[in-house]
């Protein structure tokens, strides 16, 4: 059996750490802020769950952040030329899922291993958005039955929270439950060896992937509606998070696996530690050296699949 | 008795290299064929076309005296007829159960079009499955690279059991592994055969075929050139077939 250390560890720290900015930050256990950074949250959580289940075929997405950013031009271009906020959506998330799909076919029928293949996309989904937007960012107004999607709460939970909730409970119901979950997992950990089981191993490949390029959708139309606006960058912070989110995640739970309850535990972790630490004044640039050595030190703990998925070049 | 399988006239090449030139085989009900030879003289090649792993270049196959071909591995299980690749089946990491199951998995409704995975039912199956090898793993989701040689070997096989299959095939089952390991297969090859299934067994360990195997077939340079009952044979003397490629 696993140690109790092993596969709770990191999560017990994350724990730890947030009842030591309970103690220590100021403020930081204020109910209002608690809330924000449960929104916050949820983009990164949902972004770096597709991630997750791309990496349970044992394929990168490191497409994700840019291909957020062209989902959310493409339905603010559509919102600003006055479509209906449905349709405005519905065409970011076929935006987004399209380029999830173009990355499965790129790995699993032209065999670009999926390191370059979704670097590639991330550039062409770049390119795409700017020339939408010509490089400055959709603002202006948007109707309030656009807004609402993020902004509301229902019964008491605010809208982003429910959306993750809605997620994390169908990817973890998917990768648990499922015939088709099971054989992602399977893919991803012993390709050959699904293959000969009568597993259509490069049919779960695109499906983790245009699964990955979905979830970037759906983080660009909450982003989106949350903050009012839409620019050809506004995904590219949330890169770094996802990825480290992932890889965090890894070292919990199902040690050296990506796994649902890990992305989402580690996701919310470096939330918190990004809001402790500015609420306890540390300079902004601190986040981003955390966050390096928090990605370093997550693969050489436990991160066994990604190595395998970053490797196979 | 009419054989379970029939080949005939089986050719395989690769490119320029003829690997298989014309093998006729009856596999019969309820034995248990040794196929034996020495590196390159194309048994693996003539079980991957058996176990449909890949096509013959030319030749005819019956399975239970109705011609066949197979598409694919996953087309010859479905017909009955199971391989056990030597290391290549098993995905390490996962579980017993996950392993056993893996691309047969089975599930329940649970809504009206959502059927999700019977996780009990398939743990209580396998772990039938390994009772009935006499192998003892209490716990059902260990990973299997925590499993012995021969238990992995054992969870190969409870696969073949789930798809009852009628003609399970090992390529070297007991290559890689020691002297109580190998015992624990010829074993498990045994209580296979008890149970009417048919083995075939690639070997290079003489004294494993004749521990378990009732007949033999050499193959040479892509030709089969023994083909008779183990019984009266000891290690040596098979040992000496092979190399020759004659009855001494
Ligand atoms: N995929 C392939 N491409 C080209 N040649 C091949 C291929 N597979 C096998 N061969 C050749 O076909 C011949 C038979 O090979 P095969 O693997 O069937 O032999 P084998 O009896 O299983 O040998 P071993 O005991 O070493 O496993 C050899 O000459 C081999 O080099
Ligand atoms: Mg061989």
């Amino acid at each position: 059996m696993r140690s109790f250390l092993e596969t709770y560890g990191t999560a017990v720290a994350g724990l730890a750490l947030t009842l030591f900015f309970v103690a220590f930050a100021p403020n930081f256990a204020a109910p209002t802020n608690l809330l924000n950074v449960l929104k916050e949250t949820s983009f990164l959580a949902i972004l770096a769950i597709g991630f997750t289940l791309a990496l349970i075929t044992s394929e990168l997405d490191l497409s994700v952040a840019e291909v957020a950013s062209l989902a959310a031009v493409v339905t603010g271009a559509l919102i600003q030329a006055g479509q209906s906020s449905l349709l405005a959506v519905a065409a970011g998330l076929l935006v987004a899922f399209g380029a999830g799909l173009f990355n499965g076919i790129a790995v699993t029928r032209l065999k670009v291993p999926s390191l370059i293949a979704t670097l590639g996309t991330a550039a062409i989904a770049k390119g795409f958005a700017f020339m939408i937007t010509q490089g400055v960012a959709f603002v202006g107004r948007w109707p309030a039955e656009f807004t609402g999607i993020a902004r509301g709460s229902m019964l008491g939970l605010p809208n982003l929270v429910i959306w993750l909730a809605l997620v994390a409970g169908g990817a973890l119901f998917l990768v648990k439950c499922t015939r088709t979950g099971v054989h992602m997992t399977a893919t991803g950990e012993a390709d050959e060896a699904a293959r000969l089981a009568g597993i259509a191993t490069g049919r779960m490949k695109r499906l983790g992937l245009a699964l990955s390029g979905l979830l970037a959708g759906v983080t660009a139309v909450l982003l989106t509606a949350s903050l009012s606006s839409a620019a050809p960058n506004m995904a590219g912070d949330y890169f770094l998070y996802a990825i480290a989110a992932v890889l965090l995640g890894m070292t919990m739970f199902e040690p050296g696996r990506a796994n649902v309850p890990g992305t989402l535990v580690a996701a919310l972790t470096l939330k918190v530690l990004g809001n402790g630490l500015v609420l306890m004044g540390a300079a902004y640039y601190v986040q981003d050296i955390v966050l390096g050595l928090i990605i370093i030190v997550s693969v050489a703990l436990s991160a066994t699949a990604l190595k395998k998925a970053a490797f196979k070049l | 008795m009419a054989p379970v399988l029939s080949l005939r006239g089986i050719e395989k090449s690769y490119g320029a290299v003829a690997a298989l030139k014309g093998i006729d085989l009856d596999i019969g009900r309820g034995e248990v064929l040794a196929i034996c030879g020495d590196n390159g003289a194309g048994k693996s090649s003539l079980v991957r076309i058996i176990s449909g792993a890949q096509e013959p270049s030319a030749g005819a196959i019956t399975l239970d005296g109705r011609t066949v071909s197979f598409r694919s591995p996953q087309d010859a299980l479905a017909k009955g007829i199971a391989t056990i690749y030597q290391d290549l089946a098993l995905a390490p990491r996962l579980s017993i159960v996950q392993n056993v199951f893996m691309g047969a998995e089975l599930t329940r409704p649970l809504l009206p079009f959502v059927h999700i995975l019977d996780k009990r039912r398939m743990e209580e199956l396998a772990k039938g499955y390994l009772g009935r090898l006499s192998v003892a793993v209490e716990d059902m989701h260990r990973p299997v690279e925590r499993l012995s040689g021969g238990q992995r070997q054992a969870v190969a096989i409870s696969r073949a059991l789930h798809w009852d299959a009628q003609v399970v095939i090992m390529d070297e089952p007991t290559a890689a592994l020691g002297v109580k390991e190998t015992a624990l297969v010829l074993d498990l090859i045994r209580k296979l055969n008890a149970e009417g299934r048919t083995v075939v067994l690639i070997s290079h360990n003489m004294a494993d075929v004749t521990a378990v195997a009732t007949r033999v077939a050499i193959l040479k340079s892509g030709r089969k050139v023994i083909d008779r009952p183990v019984a009266g044979l000891d290690a040596d003397g098979l040992a000496h077939m092979v190399m020759t490629g004659k009855e001494s």
